[in-house]
């Protein structure tokens, strides 16, 4: 057989397998049955349960509508997504990045250094300005000179765009009825984290979320590992972009150019083989530390990821396409694009490959990334991997092992159905257990999301409450590991992110945290309570509905109705308005009370 | 575990029976510091300092070789602009911006170690310090950083106040399982609400008793560790600290870092590691500018530190890094590119001082790495073993540095 053939051979073999694999996913809506009578729970503990974990905690008054609507049928709604968010998507038209192509957010968004290297070109700022001194006093004409220029070319700023996608994950969080799927969104992101501290990534990261998480959220993980393994922001991130085959080794464009490598090995940059992907996609992404690979695998994937790359921005972009045309009129050549990715046949190793035992034969391209991908998705390491991941985000960070070796299989059998397995999850009974009830400690952001649900709060400005989301432990976007943040509670309970979450609590019920807008007399049908203790008994009913509160409230009683306390408090509301800072008003006792509340270890659980 | 837990309990037993608030500050602190401190009872703990340049200090601008004929031929824009250096008598001249660190080199306090950095070859300012402070050059999964398993192979309990980075955000050296802070004014570490400190001061109150009687072990450890935490801190104190030996903080970020540091171990609150940041050293376009204004600002900080610290001196050892050096050529724009090797400062009272410790490898084009770049003769990993190991006692090396077989750079007297 000739290695033509052997390559078509290999490759219809593989896209055989790979369909056989997807057949068996299950396009049918889920129907689930939630076991929570057999756990001993009323509906309404079971409600708040599921609100909790599957959703960012529950709204005003969602317990019961969850309730009447029935359980198992809110999750299957949930898991099916796409409900119509009405009023939030006319929140969400006004950011317009949100809309843009990835190419078009490059073109509007460039780093700041590149707008300054554009400002000196055309004179705007003299050449040898040094960037720092544009921070300083008296620069601000020349500052300004330089946002002239960039708003004439049609620029903005970065951080414009990041706070776009910062301010949509939030108010989706707190806003979305397909709670399930920003849930997952969140998970995912996380588990095939980017970083908004590399620089480079930080035109990708809105796509990134948008083109490659969200869609693939709630669906099959082999999609999801594909989407990413071929977006920028991941190339980049992880530096795969700059990865091509070492000096020597022939590669796909000189294979079908019938070209001998170059003995020096010189090529156009980048030169070599970055390894920091493929590392980083069998350990983190798909098998796990334990997963049974070698450092040999590891060379290996990445050899087969040779030449996955990225459309240049910029200058080099006109260049690119000019080139990428000249290729196609010469029959492709091995070279490949899908929007922004594209796969360098100049710098993919064309050499025969054995990962994990399995051959690859010489002379592909594009095939041999995704025969890896096919490889690793099937992978039984992978199920328990992603199986044990889901267990801890779900259900406690130590979830029983019969559970998790449940979710494995049904990885496996569904080929790795994500629905299918998170359906497994709320259908088990160590979810319903009453340890796991309230087990997990949320997260920052699931704090604050939760915290606005339950108050009804409004977000009119974000850039403050995300502030307090990083001062919290956890800025958006910003995990600079691609481990994403630790899914586990000692992560994030530490002594100065506690004291900040009791203050978050505070200020956010006493209305300091600007631009978000909150009627906390109105949750209450706008009725006042009589004393501090009706309003501790009605606002933590309301704040935390169907858990069980004795204990709680037997431990907040005293705080509150400590007549000492009280007079503390009431000393500390200002006689008249002139002693407080700009426009503080003394917080009200509801507000108090509710601070404490949101600040009580009680809430921080889920 | 149970034993740490314990130690806090008794913690918080022995800051009832002092009535926290009103009793003055060392008493508590005192009280506070007995048990789980776990070193030797009367000896104070060893602090390491470090300071992270970011942007890649040039290495050869900060102690460039004392004859200065080859640099001036490879940088004679830069050359040209430069007033006379400082001589360090050690065959290297060392910036005169610097000159606040001269005392401390004359005492042999301070010591410098060139031609240092990572074997990895980026030249990405965010994956070398990725690299460095993870402590695992090449490896970006690493999930911790150096700093953070430093902390966590002390062997003995800690403070709340171990590990603290003057910083916005836990930066990734600090990243791990060891709980570290992340804190840029000490005066803000309390229960708040602006404009209403009497009812902060109350929630406050109610926040004790609820964390101190929660279900959740985690919830009711950390809150007990927290509000042990804020009653060492005394805001007054805070407010109104005094550097001590007319200590003079520039007041930028790095001195004002320094100053809170001083202030964490000066009130004794239990601080081993404690991290600060110096930004600025990406000097491409005007370094003559740039460079001398960032340098000065370092050596005035360190230089208030250390005159501030005082007695404290025996305790402490600080040292700066910066993922690489720039290259040795000056580029169109008198300024410098991302380089390779660089150097950096090391100050402490058992220092060998008064040196430049490592190979400097010299200037000659066939010296270079690349043909352009200082080479690395020091990986960093020699460095901060010696130090961690040293200094604190961090015997583990292949856990401090996973992966790294090399050998300590010598650099503290026994």
């Amino acid at each position: 057989m000739s290695t033509k053939q052997a390559s078509a051979f290999t490759l219809l073999a593989a896209a055989l397998a790979f369909c056989a694999w997807a057949g068996a996913v299950n396009e049918k809506p889920t129907t689930v049955r939630l076991p929570w009578k057999e756990a001993g729970l009323s509906e309404r503990e079971a409600a708040a349960h599921l609100l909790n974990r599957f959703a960012y905690g529950p709204r005003p008054g969602e317990v019961e509508a969850v309730v009447r609507m029935g359980l198992d049928r809110w999750f299957e709604r949930q898991l099916a997504a796409g409900i119509p968010d009405g009023p939030l998507e006319d929140q969400l038209r006004r950011l317009p990045a949100l809309r843009m192509s990835t190419a078009e957010i490059v073109k509007t968004y460039p780093p700041p250094g590149i707008i300054l290297v554009e400002a000196r070109e055309a004179g705007v700022i003299p050449r040898d300005l040094v960037p720092g001194d544009l921070q300083s006093e008296d620069r601000r004409e020349l500052r300004g000179k330089v946002q002239d220029f960039a708003r004439q070319r049609g620029y903005r700023e970065q951080k414009e765009l990041l706070g776009q996608l910062m301010t949509a994950k939030l108010v989706r969080a707190v806003g979305s009825d397909s709670q399930l799927a920003e849930v997952m969104t969140d998970f995912w992101f996380n588990h095939f984290n980017v970083s908004l501290t590399d620089n480079q990534t930080r035109s990708y990261l809105l796509p990134y979320e948008r083109d490659a998480i969200r869609p693939n959220a709630l669906g099959r993980f082999r999609d999801l590992l594909e989407a990413t393994a071929k977006s920028p922001a991941m190339l980049v991130y992880l530096d795969n972009a700059q990865s091509s085959a070492a000096s020597g080794a022939a590669t796909t464009l000189e294979r079908r150019m019938r070209r001998r490598p170059p003995e020096t090995g010189r090529r156009m940059r980048p030169q070599g083989l970055n390894e920091n992907y493929a590392r980083e996609l069998l350990e983190l992404h798909t098998l796990g530390v334990d997963g049974g690979y070698s450092q040999k695998d590891v060379v290996e994937v990445a050899r087969a990821f040779t030449g996955w790359s990225v459309m240049p921005p910029g200058k080099l972009r006109e260049m690119a396409e000019s080139r990428l045309a000249r290729v196609r009129r010469a029959g492709g050549l091995g070279f490949h694009r899908e929007g922004e990715f594209l796969l360098r046949a100049d710098q993919h190793d064309a050499g025969a490959k054995t990962v994990l035992g399995v051959q690859l034969p010489a002379g592909r391209g594009m095939e041999d990334g995704e025969a890896v991908l096919d490889l690793l998705a099937k992978h039984p390491a992978t199920a328990r991997h992603l199986a044990a991941k889901l267990a801890v985000r779900f259900v406690s960070d130590a979830p029983p092992k019969a559970l998790v070796d449940r979710l494995a299989d049904i990885y496996l059998k569904t080929g790795g159905d994500v629905r299918r397995m998170l359906a497994a999850l709320a259908g088990s009974p160590e979810f319903w257990s009453r340890e796991a009830i309230g087990a997990k400690v949320k997260s920052p952001f699931e704090l604050t999301a939760s915290a606005l649900r339950a108050t009804g709060g409004e977000v009119r400005d974000p850039r403050e409450i995300l502030q307090w989301i990083g001062r919290m432990g956890q800025p958006l976007y910003a995990y600079q590991a691609p481990t994403g943040y630790p899914d586990r509670a000692e992560a994030w309970v530490n002594t100065g992110s506690l004291l900040n979450r009791m203050n978050f609590g505070l200020q956010l019920a006493a209305g300091r945290v600007r631009g978000i807008g909150m009627d906390l007399p109105e949750l209450n049908g706008g009725r006042e309570p009589a004393s501090r203790e009706e309003a501790l008994n009605v606002y933590a009913r309301l704040l935390m509905p169907g858990r069980n509160l004795d204990s709680a409230l037997k431990l907040l009683g005293p705080m509150v109705g400590d007549p000492d306390l009280v007079r503390k408090i009431d000393e500390a509301a200002p006689k008249d308005g002139a002693s407080e800072v700009g426009d503080r008003r003394p917080s009200t006792p509801v507000e108090q009370v509710v601070g404490v509340i949101l600040g009580s270890p009680e809430f921080q659980r889920r | 575990m149970w034993t740490r837990r314990l130690f806090l309990k008794a913690g918080g037993v022995a800051l009832v029976t002092l009535g926290v608030g009103g009793g003055p500050g060392f008493l508590t602190r005192a009280a506070l510091a007995a048990p789980g401190t776990g070193s030797t009872p009367g000896r104070k703990r060893k602090v390491l300092v470090t300071i992270f340049q970011r942007g890649a200090m040039d290495g050869l601008a900060a102690v460039p070789p004392i004859d200065g004929t080859a640099l001036k031929a490879l940088r004679p824009r830069l050359a040209a602009g430069e007033t006379a250096l400082l001589d360090l008598q050690a065959g290297f001249g060392l910036h005169p911006s610097f000159e606040p660190l001269l005392p401390m080199w004359k005492e042999k306090r301070l010591a410098i170690v060139h031609a240092v950095g990572s074997p990895d070859p980026t030249r990405s300012h965010f994956d070398a310090q990725d690299y460095m402070e993870t402590g695992t050059p090449g490896r970006k999964g690493t999930p911790s950083g150096w700093l953070n398993r430093a902390v966590g192979l002390l062997g003995h309990d800690g403070s709340p106040f171990r590990a603290v980075s003057l910083t916005p955000a836990l930066p990734r050296s600090l990243y791990g399982d060891a709980p570290a802070l992340a804190v840029t004014d000490l005066a803000g570490f309390k229960v708040q609400l602006p404009g209403a400190d009497r009812a902060a001061a109350a929630a406050g109150q109610g926040f004790e008793a609820l964390y101190e009687q929660t279900s959740q072990e985690l919830l009711r450890d950390t809150g007990s560790e927290t509000f042990r935490a804020l009653h060492m801190l005394s805001e007054a104190e805070i407010r109104g600290y005094r550097p001590a030996h007319g200590a003079d903080y520039p007041r930028s970020p790095l001195g004002n870092a320094l100053k809170q540091i001083a202030l964490l171990i000066k009130s004794d609150v239990g601080l081993e590691v404690a991290f600060a940041e110096s930004g600025g050293w990406d000097t491409h376009v005007q370094q003559s500018v740039a460079f001398p204004r960032q340098a000065r600002d370092l050596a005035r900080s360190i230089h208030a530190f250390w005159t501030d610290l005082g007695a404290y001196q025996d305790q402490v050892l600080l040292t700066t890094m910066t993922e690489f050096g720039r290259t040795v050529r000056e580029n169109g724009s008198g300024g410098t590119d991302h380089g390779h090797g660089s150097c950096l400062f090391v100050l402490g009272h058992r220092v060998d001082g008064g040196k430049v410790h490592g190979t400097f490898p010299g200037l000659d084009p066939r010296a270079l790495y690349e043909g352009r770049d200082l080479p690395v003769t020091t990986d960093f990993r020699a460095v901060f073993c010696e130090l961690a190991g040293r200094h604190l006692g961090v015997a583990e090396d292949a856990t401090l540095f996973p992966g790294w077989t090399g050998k300590r750079l010598p650099l503290l007297r026994t």
